[in-house]
């Protein structure tokens, strides 16, 4: 009975984050960064204030896990075109150029951190392959863009 | 008889090959570290190795085409590089939840006087062409990469499918396993 209780919880508390927050964030990408950074690097637990007045800072917890898992899923069986728009999407409503972005991440690798604690080696491996692919497929078409108006000119 | 000898010889040198080549851990292994728990390819995504959606995407030729059209040379090897550590590994993982399987099996039937031994018979007989079956496609994933194995991998995924439904009788948690088998074959045929 207690078990039915908390699962209810954790699926209303599930349904508020995705409906209040999640929703209104444009983009899987940046859900993952969103709801990664809501984990504590040293215990793997998740921290939300108001999820957690609303509910308990356990029920949140395991809502913020599982909306986590969620997402990560979704991108881990995305492609790799398709990763490429969602960083294309997440650089510009994060107000920076794909190619700042590009750089940025290749050097910081901040991806490496949005990997959900439960998933398997192999899955994390595999997202981590697709990003830097796409992060690279980025980097060369802002090279390519770059290029293109410099061979625009007329010769002198 | 002399060329089913030879048939033998082969099955079994290919069998050795992949043997050393699975032992070599490290050869084509890349950011292992990903997510510094040091677990192995058989944790939760949701968990199995075995899980359809992942292997299929694994084996995709879709990424490797748009990789190498859209970038360097350079980073379409290492894509390709990293695409065949991946698919090599969830090999080993597929193999060694047959092997557990297997392994439980052998237990559980020792004290087991009602099993027929043309089940038995059947079962090993299974084992053997998954294991063979599984050491070729290891040779094809490690030469030709991923895409070049794709279509050897449902053979092998259907074989393993099958020992697990002949074990599922003594053990109970591979008539899950089975289902997921067989609807994960379903799914790539639709």
């Amino acid at each position: 009975m207690h078990g039915e209780l908390k699962h209810e919880d954790v699926e209303a508390a599930r349904r508020d984050l995705a409906d209040r927050t999640l929703a209104k964030i444009r983009g899987d990408l940046a859900r993952l960064i969103y709801l990664a950074s809501m984990r504590d690097y040293n215990t793997g637990e998740y921290h939300h204030e108001g999820l957690a007045c609303m509910f308990t800072e356990s029920v949140a917890g395991k809502a913020i896990a599982s909306c986590h898992r969620d997402v990560f899923k979704r991108l881990v069986l995305c492609s790799v075109k398709e990763l490429v728009e969602q960083l294309e999407l997440y650089a510009r409503t994060n107000c920076s150029s794909s190619s700042e972005l590009a750089h940025v991440w290749a050097k910081l690798q901040p991806y490496r951190v949005t990997v959900p604690l439960e998933c398997s080696s192999l899955a994390g491996r595999f997202f981590v392959s697709n990003i830097k692919a796409a992060l690279a497929i980025l980097e060369s078409r802002q090279l390519g863009a770059h290029r293109e108006p410099q061979s625009a000119l007329p010769d002198p | 008889m002399s060329v089913l000898a030879y048939l033998l010889l082969a099955a079994l040198t290919i069998l050795n090959i992949c043997l050393f080549l699975s032992g070599r851990s490290g050869r084509l292994d890349f950011d292992r570290e990903v997510d510094g728990t040091g677990r192995g390819t058989s944790g939760p995504f949701g968990g199995d190795p075995l899980n359809s959606q992942l292997s299929a995407r694994i084996f995709d030729p879709e990424d490797a085409d748009f990789v190498a059209t859209e970038t360097s040379r350079r980073n379409a090897r290492q894509f390709r590089q990293e695409r065949t550590a991946l698919a090599l590994d969830w090999l080993r993982a597929v193999r060694g939840q047959v092997n557990q399987s297997i392994r439980a099996h052998v237990k559980d039937a020792r004290g087991n006087a009602g099993l027929k031994p043309s089940d038995e018979i059947r079962l090993g007989f299974e084992f053997l062409l998954f294991q063979l079956t599984s050491a070729i496609l290891y040779v094809v994933i490690w030469a030709g990469g991923p895409p070049r194995a794709a279509k050897f991998v449902g053979y092998s995924v259907e074989l393993a499918g099958q020992l697990r439904r002949v074990t599922e009788d003594v053990l109970p948690a591979g008539r899950q396993v089975a289902v997921e088998l067989l609807g994960g074959k379903q799914e790539r045929k639709s």
